[in-house]
């Protein structure tokens, strides 16, 4: 825990807080393609490749890639944590689904797997427009 | 993929007494990206020398993304690698969203049958990187290109214990002249320091404005600076294994000859490369 905290600073109780709270579904595809998705604290849903670093959360976009004062944001360390636990979720999309997902650009504010295949009615949560900024 | 730009060079290299051993020259193989930074024209020339290469020499199936048509091809290429060409696939997204959705679906399977591309080109990444946000939308995009890389990688493994990683190759037009090495910094560096994270080769074309250079008429000398983490030194020692690998930046200076026919679209990047290594 110290070390975790050492290297990764605040955002290391943030993951562990994730991986609590089961945050984190690895996503496979017919093809082979994977990749994660990790539900937010606020509910937002951020999908995450499996070979290397990118994360479409502000804390990403401002503390690693605009700073440069932090190696990866509590989202991505989560996917870490929760691979070495062994307590990684697991779900399967189609691959036009898994395309959808890989390439969305619109703030991730609660789309999850269903609502990517507009089974509006299958979502466990409340469905909003993509294009509202206000999370659920 | 720096393999795959020796490969071009090589090919091209000059048959005089100044030909020099490319085979200390490049970065390790293991750098699977690469980025060329330089004017667009004659970055677009070596992008497609590049897919022709490898569509010829290395028998892969190639992906080339381009927000602009092609309009001409440089005369000067041998007849057959116009036959090559249909190992390549052209594409033209419009948008920087059209362009993820298109390297999203590289995975499926009507893009990996029979053979998944082994070798993705983007040109000009700089023109779809116009709007706000561009530095998140680097990286998104940049980590698509890698993770599909990664992804192709493992489809062409299946296929064959002996197929070559899938590589990734982009241009981008820095908006600092190249040459100006420790210059201010410009409006595209802070995408230029994204691009850096996910492209562990950075090639830097720069055009020779001196005298020299001048005075040769048709013939250009275009500089070639190698940076970036994928570039290492490879230690002669016995014990190499226990010496770490040392990032060091490398320069090539290349002879070209433009070929004064072709007028826009591309230049012929023909003969006489001369090649002299410095490491920084």
């Amino acid at each position: 825990m110290m070390s975790l905290k050492f290297v990764f600073g605040p955002c290391a109780l943030q993951a562990l807080d994730l991986v609590d709270r089961h945050s984190v579904t690895c996503l496979s595809s017919p093809s082979g393609r994977k990749a994660f998705q990790v539900m937010g604290g606020s509910g937002c849903l951020y999908t995450c490749f499996v070979s290397c670093h990118y994360c479409p959360c502000p804390a990403f976009a401002y503390t690693v890639l605009c700073r440069n004062e932090g190696l990866l944001c509590k989202h991505i360390l989560a996917i870490y944590l929760c691979q070495a636990m062994g307590v990684t979720q697991q779900a399967s999309v189609s691959d036009q689904q898994m395309s959808l997902l890989l390439s969305e650009t619109a703030a991730p504010w609660h789309r999850n797997v269903w609502c990517c295949v507009q089974q509006v009615d299958q979502c466990p949560q409340v469905h909003r427009n993509s294009m509202d900024p206000t999370p659920c | 993929m720096a393999d795959i730009l020796t490969l071009v060079f090589r090919t091209f290299m000059s048959q005089t007494g100044l030909q020099k051993d490319l085979s200390a020259a490049p970065p390790p193989p293991t750098a699977r990206s690469a980025l060329l930074v330089g004017e667009p024209n004659i970055s677009r020339s070596v992008l497609l020398l590049a897919a022709v290469t490898a569509a010829s020499e290395a028998g892969m199936r190639v992906i080339f993304f381009s927000q602009t048509q092609i309009q001409s091809l440089p005369a000067s290429l041998p007849i057959f690698f116009f036959l090559l060409l249909k190992k390549i696939r052209f594409s033209y997204p419009r948008t920087v969203e059209e362009l993820l959705q298109q390297v999203a679906s590289l995975h499926e399977p009507t893009n990996t049958s029979p053979t998944p591309p082994s070798l993705i080109i983007v040109d000009r990444l700089e023109s779809f990187l116009r709007a706000p946000g561009e530095q998140s939308c680097a990286a998104h995009l940049c980590a698509l290109l890698c993770d599909t890389a990664a992804f192709l990688t493992h489809i062409l493994g299946q296929q064959s214990s002996s197929a070559a990683p899938c590589r990734v190759l982009a241009s981008f037009q820095s908006e600092v002249d190249p040459g100006q090495r420790g210059g201010e910094a410009s409006a595209t560096q802070p995408v230029l320091d994204v691009l850096d994270r996910y492209f562990l080769v950075r090639y830097t074309l720069d055009r020779d404005t001196g005298y020299e250079a001048t005075a040769a008429g048709l013939q250009e000398i275009w500089h070639i600076y190698l940076s970036g983490s994928g570039v290492t030194e490879v230690s002669g020692a016995k014990d190499c294994e226990d010496t770490p690998a040392v990032a060091q930046d490398r320069s090539l200076d290349v002879l070209l000859e433009l070929d004064p026919s072709i007028k826009g679209g591309t230049q012929s990047l023909k003969s006489k490369f001369l090649l002299s290594q410095k490491v920084f």
